[in-house]
């Protein structure tokens, strides 16, 4: 177990190559954190600072992507989505243009900030463009293998980070590049889930596993999805649930549909997360809170899922 | 007029017509917006301003040029294939099927270095790349050409504050004012003026020229490669959207579209009356 934070894991790496390599510059919308504080004080050519100022942060980024510099951008996540959408599509989608997009505050992480600050769109969002990679962070471990990925990307990679600090479920010096992992095997059903809810998910399994439903995991922590490594992974497989702390609609259910009736496979599909009969809310006292008034508490999870496989 | 100075005329004659050819043939494109920029890329050009190689558009010493206002595409194009970055056949081609690019800007044309036809991206991307140039002490300048209109998108302010901060005294944007957007001219939609007075808070050092003066804009960015001043230069260029085809300019109707039939005549005739003129 391991109690570091997804974002200092990340940049904490990403300090160690800029270190090697003057060619990398951290671009901040005004984001501070311990481990960036480091890097702003011992690399400060490599530094800049964008202000709160989304739109010309991934501009100034392409420019330097352009000059050569390989560009990280950090923000958070709602804001360095979806305020620059249009500079993403252009500079990075249409352009091809790479840089790293790093933005903290996955899903509800930002809790008692409310709505403005969540971000349950983002997946959609992302991965409707061409030429964007999207990495889902699960726990640290997977934080800094994708730090270290980052170096090499050839595309526009968006790396979505959860203020939560959860214990690292990967092995350190797990590789990290098939972009998803069945993380515990099972036989009658798998809980397919992404990022946070991969933590939640390994607990349902064991509670189902206590009553004897072997209940499998795959956590798929990038996107687009590897298709092969799951059609692979659910071969006999007759019932599966996504898990997502996002809306339904475009996110982590959505694009198993996808794959299941673009190939044709026997696998009933249920999707948990967000609906948008819920829609944004305003709820204090922490995520579990949140969770709840979503419907995407344990005990909620729990039943959703014994009454899918009963079916 | 010394002969240099002729020769730079005539070529904006020419790149006025082959503009108009360009979009008539194809049916569609931004005329307009065309010509009112065609005496800044002149002068840019062909008046000794932009360093570039058409035998290597990658050159890494290649001073870089940026339209924002990526709906002059035709003109840019019309530039590129005159100074010999491709073909010049390839203009026929404009927005045709077989054609290598169209009414926006296109960044894989050789010598286009950036994606265009969304606004208020341009200023940004030749600010990231002016930054990269002082890091790597390079010493080549970054040039953007922006449109009056596009200065209503939030983002150039961004970039233009932070291109101060930062002090890229290698950066030089001009700003097409041509005071005509699609609808309406920009004082009547929301007022862009005291324009000169906006630059200027953010940080710019802030020129205004006569933006169809070949020579007032030559000599504008005469020395601009050494200057004292830490501060980036925006050059405001008063120009008229349509400028040298009379019967298109300052008129909304004409943003965004190639005239067609006997209007397209009508051009022709004013385009050679104006140039008889001169």
């Amino acid at each position: 177990m391991n109690n570091i934070a997804q974002r200092d894991s990340f940049w904490n790496k990403i300090y160690e190559i800029a270190a090697a390599d003057r060619d990398v510059v951290l671009i901040s919308a005004d984001m501070g954190a311990p481990s960036l504080d480091k890097f702003r004080k011992d690399l400060p050519a490599q530094f800049v600072n964008a202000g709160i100022a989304e739109q010309n942060a991934v501009l100034i980024g392409a420019g330097l992507a352009l000059k050569g510099k390989k560009v990280y951008l950090y923000a958070i996540a709602p804001f360095i989505t979806l305020r620059c959408l249009e500079q993403i599509r252009v500079e990075c989608s249409i352009m091809t243009i790479p840089m790293t997009i790093a933005g903290v505050g996955a899903g509800m992480s930002y809790e008692d900030s409310g709505p403005t600050h969540h971000v349950l769109e983002d997946i959609a969002i992302m991965r409707s463009m061409p030429n964007i990679t999207i990495h889902n962070i699960t726990d640290s471990v997977m934080a800094g293998a994708v730090a270290g990925m980052s170096y090499n990307i050839k595309n526009t990679t968006y790396v979505r980070i959860d203020r939560q600090v959860f214990p690292d479920i990967y092995a350190p010096d797990t590789d990290f590049t098939a972009g998803a992992s069945v993380v515990k095997t099972g036989k009658d059903c798998y809980l397919v889930s992404t990022g946070c809810m991969t933590h939640t998910a390994l607990q349902l399994a064991r509670r189902l596993e206590e009553r004897n439903i072997h209940t499998g995991v795959i956590d798929i922590y990038t996107f687009p999805i590897n298709e092969e490594l799951l059609i692979d992974a659910l071969r006999g497989v007759k019932k599966i649930v996504s898990l997502e702390e996002h809306f339904l609609a475009g996110g982590l259910g959505s694009a198993l549909g996808e794959i299941i009736i673009d190939n044709d496979l026997p696998v009933k599909l249920r999707r948990l997360g967000i609906g948008h009969d819920k829609g944004f809310c305003y709820k204090y006292g922490g995520r579990e809170i949140i969770r709840e008034y979503y419907g995407l508490d344990k005990g909620s999870l729990e039943r959703k899922v014994e009454e899918f496989l009963k079916d | 007029m010394s002969g240099s100075a002729v020769s730079l005329k005539n070529k904006s004659y020419e790149l006025r017509k082959r503009v108009l050819d360009m979009c008539v043939k194809a049916g569609t494109g931004h005329v307009t917006s065309s010509l009112s920029s065609v005496d800044i890329m002149v002068a840019l050009y062909y008046g000794g301003i932009l360093k570039y190689d058409p035998e290597n558009p990658q050159w890494s010493g290649r001073d870089r040029f940026i339209l924002s206002k990526g709906q002059a595409s035709p003109l840019l194009y019309a530039v590129l294939a005159d100074t010999g970055f491709f073909d010049i056949s390839e203009l026929d081609r404009f927005a045709q099927p077989d054609g290598m690019f169209g009414v926006h800007l296109q960044w894989d044309v050789p010598g286009v270095e950036l994606t265009s036809g969304s606004l208020g991206h341009g200023l940004g991307v030749a600010a990231g790349i002016a930054l990269g140039a002082l890091m790597d002490k390079d010493l080549f300048m970054v040039f953007t050409l922006l449109g009056d209109g596009e200065c209503y998108e939030g983002s150039i302010w961004e970039s233009a504050m932070f291109a101060a901060h930062n002090k890229l005294n290698n950066l030089v944007a001009i700003v097409d004012r041509n005071y005509l957007c699609v609808t309406d001219f920009t004082e009547n939609i929301i007022a862009l003026e005291p324009m000169e007075d906006k630059w200027r808070a953010c940080g710019w050092n802030v020129k205004r020229v006569n933006g169809h003066s070949i020579k007032d804009i030559v000599e504008a960015l005469a020395y601009v490669r050494c200057r004292r001043s830490h501060k980036p230069l925006v050059l405001i260029a008063d120009t008229v959207k349509g400028e040298g085809i009379e019967c298109l300019t300052n008129n909304p109707i004409w943003h965004g579209q190639a005239p067609k039939g006997k209007d397209a005549e009508m051009a022709r005739v004013c385009l050679l009356t104006r140039q008889g003129d001169e």
